[in-house]
């Protein structure tokens, strides 16, 4: 009676072990994808600079400028037209310790600082 | 002569450059750039953009305009292009990109949003990003919105 030829078992399960490997590391390149597109979005979102930029401009306004109310006019409206976000800052320099609370709201982000001047 | 290892070896290695090509796939594309995604050129393009004009807006000494205030001050385009279009555009092997950009500023008068164009270029919908900084102007005596509209050509 012929015998059962059996020599094939080898290669389908290598073949089924080298497909499901290549199945879990497709899984890892689609992954990374999504992980460039997410990192991205956010930081597009998040409106770092803009918050940044409000900081440094009243940072150079704050000797001479901050208190003037038609610079903080200039920035409040243009903000508000051009940037869709609401800025308030109101600066209290005469206490001991100088201070200015720093409100920045853009509808996804809102900031508030209270920015103390310890010398 | 006995040829039946030879099936082994050729599976063997169409399952080795298998391996390698997957490998090679993933370790190329983990990084978190994935030339496929526009999201990543448009941070960059906003991040290079910024970036520039925090470089202008910065006081070469204390008392002193930024070169972005002195410019609008004066309405000098020219010199803005000559500073920013520089510092967007230049490449590691001293060639230029092809960066192309506008620029609008804008001003409270009292009552409205003025704007004043001060680089103007023709824009056909092209993937762009919007950057802008605060600068105070000595000529107007007002804060002003410096916007660009940054593409790549």
């Amino acid at each position: 009676m012929a015998r059962l030829n059996d020599s094939g078992q080898w290669i389908v399960m290598m073949g089924f072990i080298v497909s499901i490997a290549i199945f879990l590391l497709a899984l890892v390149v689609a992954e990374s994808a999504i992980v460039g597109k997410t990192t991205s979005e956010s930081v597009l979102e998040f409106p770092k600079t803009d918050i940044q930029d409000l900081r440094s401009e009243l940072m150079e306004m704050r000797w001479d400028k901050i208190e003037t109310s038609e610079y903080q006019y200039d920035i409040v409206n243009l903000s508000l037209e051009r940037k869709s976000s609401v800025i308030w800052y109101q600066p209290d320099l005469t206490g001991e310790v100088p201070v200015i609370n720093i409100h920045y709201n853009n509808g996804i982000t809102e900031y508030n600082e209270v920015y103390a001047e310890y010398f | 002569m006995n040829d039946s290892g030879q099936l082994y070896t050729i599976e063997g290695v169409a399952a080795a450059i298998m391996m390698v090509i997957t490998a090679y796939l993933v370790i190329s594309s983990a990084s978190i750039f994935t030339p496929q995604e526009k999201h990543v050129a448009q941070m960059q393009l906003e991040q290079l953009g910024h970036d520039a004009l925090v470089v202008m807006d910065t006081p070469r000494e204390n008392g002193m305009q930024s070169y972005l205030a002195e410019f609008i001050s004066s309405y000098n385009a020219t010199g803005f292009n000559q500073t920013y279009y520089t510092l967007v555009n230049q490449r590691t092997d001293g060639t230029f990109d092809t960066l192309k950009y506008n620029v609008t500023y804008y001003y409270w008068d009292g009552n409205d949003i003025k704007s004043e164009v001060l680089v103007p270029e023709d824009y056909y919908r092209e993937n762009a990003v919007k950057v802008t900084q605060w600068a105070y102007v000595d000529s107007l005596d007002k804060v002003v919105l410096v916007e660009v509209l940054l593409w790549r050509d």
